[in-house]
């Protein structure tokens, strides 16, 4: 039965089977497509979300504790970390696909986590971490980049996160906005905390306050405006000896926009300190700062002004001046240092012509207000510093100063030494031999030897009054405080004359000073070499005094004599008369 | 007793106001020359009397001159041409005052309008009314205006070279005073010839028997 029944069976079952096996292996065949296209579009999600979960999964033992803020790791100088990770970052992050074993090859779960520090401190950990991106990360694509290029060049290179963060690392789209300018190329990397050394040691710090780059009068410039040698394609390497020399390197680059200022500069006594080697005499970025130059205001306030920076002696004079306490209180055209004695042009101002025209460029009624009480004011102020009268308790001297008559110009230093030969040392020799202040007859034959050495001038000396240093020049007062009685100068005993001066000037207004004796003033030399200088009582000649002593006595003798000699002989004109009387009487 | 008219107006009047300003230049300039010494005003007052003086003494000067110009009286300044009549009348003049005046002789030299001076006269007051006046003028001229006068005084060799020659003048001037007084007493009376710069009438003495 069961035969018969497999029988019949088989005989149905293989009808069907001749009859549906072809009819839906067609059906499966055109439907295979649209099954494929089915599942894919259900299973890709399913596959994508499945390859996340296996990640969560896999990462799952790790983030177990380390989602937690709680822990933290010791390195071997006792540095401590935070081994927290931001489960958020991580997955915003370019790197979402990776296991954490990708990177941090080195862990094992049976040692993990240890008891024994691996690494020295943070620093030696986040190298050992570089070398992870390095899996992957040939050198060849990283060199690509001349920024890359750079710093894996370097010996001491930061380590990627530096740049890149660790788990965080983006896509290079996302860099891609802030990559937009120029600027923002040089920043992804100098406005990290980046330093270099110079030869000498000094770190010389490589990092950009971007802030105070868009806040300085320069932020609409490319960086490579100034630093030109620097493109996204070339980034050379440079080396310089000390912080001074970078910086006078790189003042270099001002010139470019601000030629008329840099031009300033070079005719400087800032620059000429420079060129000669002193170091310390400033530059533009001394003044203004390398990436946060301000406007032109930031200079010009009590605070902001850079020259105190150097000359803070001299500026807490000028702060008690006149001119500083009306500074303080806000009076705006109050003079400030530039005012006087020129931001660029800064020259050297002792007793220079220049100085009084900047305080004439100010009190323009000065000339007329001293002709009102002040006779022969205009050769007053000519020889006379404003400072050695509106500067109460500076000391003061005379400045004998060579001139040439022809020209009417200063007799320089170096036209001095062309005429006697030798140096500039031995000067000093050649002007005082004794070394005790030039004497009356050293400085006659000074001023002869100039004259004869056929040179085309007509030298002579030039005095005038000044305080005695350069600082007291800037503690001014108020008017009423000024020097007007004429007895402080228009004695031979003013102190004013106790002290004097040879000044020579060198081409550049810089002065060499020698001492001289005062008795220079009021000797009989003086009326060949001082002979352009007089000041009514206090310059006057010794030997003159004496001459009209002698002369006055002389005078004073004749009546004296004669008036003697007619006493004397008086008896005989007497006699005389009587025996005229008596020759009169017998006529 | 006899008198003639010597002295004109206008010469007298130069004289005094020339005198006063002698006496006060010479004071002021003292005092702005030896401020340490003297103390008699300030130094700025002294200056200013000084240079208002200087002034007055310009203008005398010029009064005299135009005066003794017009009127053709600058010749009594003119010593003789004759060089020797001259250099005797000199010595005879010299020879009085040495040794005449003692003895009681006569003054060889008779004063006229017309023949003021004897030759010694002559020649000190032409030397000081057309030498040593004017350059003590123009250099106190000089001077008082240093700044405007510079270019004069840089021909000069400087301004102490010009203040020298000033000073060096007011010391003569001022010892030449003591001179000019006692030689003014030795009229035929001690103040006859200062009678005459006031009045203008110098009395004769009268020559017995001549």
């Amino acid at each position: 039965m069961s035969e018969e029944s497999a029988e019949k069976i088989s005989g149905k079952s293989t009808v069907g089977l001749v009859i549906f096996g072809p009819i839906l292996g067609m059906l499966y065949v055109c439907l295979l497509p649209i099954i494929a296209l089915m599942t894919l579009l259900v299973a890709l999600p399913e596959l994508a979300s499945a390859k996340k979960t296996d990640i969560l999964q896999s990462s799952g033992m790790c983030m177990g504790c380390h989602s937690s803020q709680e822990f933290t790791k010791t390195f071997r100088n006792k540095e401590k970390m935070s081994v927290f990770v931001n489960e958020k970052d991580f997955k915003g992050s370019v790197h979402r696909f990776l296991n954490c074993t990708d990177c941090h090859g080195k862990i094992s779960l049976d040692t993990h986590p240890g008891n024994s520090a691996m690494y020295e401190d943070r620093a030696a950990f986040t190298v050992a971490m570089a070398s992870a991106c390095r899996k992957c990360h040939s050198d060849s694509q990283l060199k690509a980049k001349p920024n890359h290029a750079f710093l894996t060049n370097k010996t001491n290179g930061p380590p990627c996160m530096e740049c890149h963060g660790a788990h965080g690392v983006k896509r290079i789209a996302e860099w891609k906005p802030a990559l937009s300018s120029n600027n923002q190329y040089c920043l992804t990397c100098h406005s990290q905390n980046i330093s270099k050394k110079h030869k000498n040691g000094e770190t010389l710090s490589l990092h950009i306050d971007p802030s105070g780059l868009s806040a300085s009068v320069h932020n609409k410039h490319d960086c490579s405006d100034c630093h030109s040698e620097y493109t996204r394609a070339s980034h050379p390497v440079k080396q310089f000896q000390s912080s001074r020399t970078h910086s006078i390197a790189v003042s270099e680059a001002c010139k470019k926009c601000h030629a008329d200022k840099y031009q300033a500069v070079h005719e400087s006594i800032h620059f000429k300190m420079i060129s000669e080697g002193n170091l310390k005499a400033p530059v533009c970025t001394d003044c203004h700062g390398f990436h946060s130059v301000g406007p032109k205001e930031t200079y010009e306030t009590l605070s902001g002004v850079p020259c105190r920076k150097c000359h803070e002696d001299i500026f807490k004079i000028y702060s008690k001046s006149v001119h500083g306490m009306a500074k303080a209180k806000g009076t705006h055209n109050a003079p400030l240092c530039y005012s006087c004695h020129f931001a660029h042009e800064v020259k050297v101002t002792a007793m220079t012509e220049k100085i009084k025209g900047a305080c004439l460029g100010c009190h323009k009624d000065a000339e007329e207000a001293h002709a009102k009480w002040l006779p022969n004011a205009a050769l007053h102020l000519s020889a006379i510093a404003c400072a050695a009268c509106h500067s109460p308790g500076s000391g003061k001297g005379i400045y004998l100063r060579l001139y040439d008559q022809e020209t009417g110009k200063p007799f320089t230093e170096e036209q001095m030494l062309k005429l006697m030969g030798g140096t500039y040392e031995g000067m000093a020799r050649k002007m005082d031999p004794h070394g005790d202040g030039i004497e009356s007859d050293e400085l006659w034959s000074l001023v002869s030897r100039l004259n004869e050495k056929g040179s085309n001038a007509k030298v002579t000396f030039f005095g005038r009054m000044d305080v005695s240093n350069g600082s007291e020049a800037h503690q001014l007062s108020f008017k009423k405080n000024a020097v007007k009685e004429c007895e402080n100068c228009h004695s031979q005993e003013s102190d004013f004359f106790k002290s004097v001066t040879v000044a020579v000037v060198k081409a550049d207004g810089r002065m060499t000073r020698y001492k001289a004796k005062p008795e220079v003033l009021g000797s009989m030399f003086s009326l060949l070499s001082l002979r352009q200088f007089y000041v009514l009582g206090s310059t006057r000649l010794k030997v003159l005094d004496w001459i009209g002593i002698l002369m006055v006595f002389g005078g004073m003798s004749v009546p004296i004599a004669h008036i003697t000699l007619r006493a004397i002989t008086s008896p005989i004109r007497e006699a005389k008369r009587l025996n005229h009387m008596r020759k009169e009487g017998k006529r | 007793m006899k008198k003639i008219y010597l002295h004109p107006l206008p010469v007298r009047i130069w004289h005094w106001v020339n005198a006063i300003s002698f006496i006060v230049l010479i004071v002021t300039g003292l005092q702005i020359r030896y401020r340490e010494i003297l103390g008699l005003m300030k130094f700025r007052e002294a200056v200013d009397i000084h240079n208002i003086f200087g002034f007055i003494l310009i203008f005398n000067f010029f009064i005299w001159l135009v005066f003794y110009i017009v009127t053709g009286k600058i010749k009594i300044y003119i010593p003789p041409l004759n060089l020797k009549k001259f250099v005797m009348g000199s010595l005879k003049q010299a020879r009085y005052y040495g040794y005449g005046i003692l003895m009681g002789e006569p003054n060889p030299h008779h004063s006229s309008p017309d023949n003021k001076f004897n030759p010694m006269q002559q020649m000190a007051y032409l030397a000081i009314m057309l030498l040593l006046i004017p350059l003590q003028l123009l250099s106190g001229l000089l001077l008082w205006d240093a700044k405007r006068f510079s270019d004069f005084i840089n021909l000069a060799g400087g301004i102490k070279i010009v203040d020298t020659v000033h000073v060096f003048l007011f010391l003569f001037f001022m010892s030449f005073l003591f001179v000019h007084i006692y030689l003014a007493t030795l009229g035929h009376t001690a103040t006859a010839h200062i009678k005459a710069m006031f009045t203008g009438y110098e009395e004769l003495e009268e020559e017995h028997g001549h």
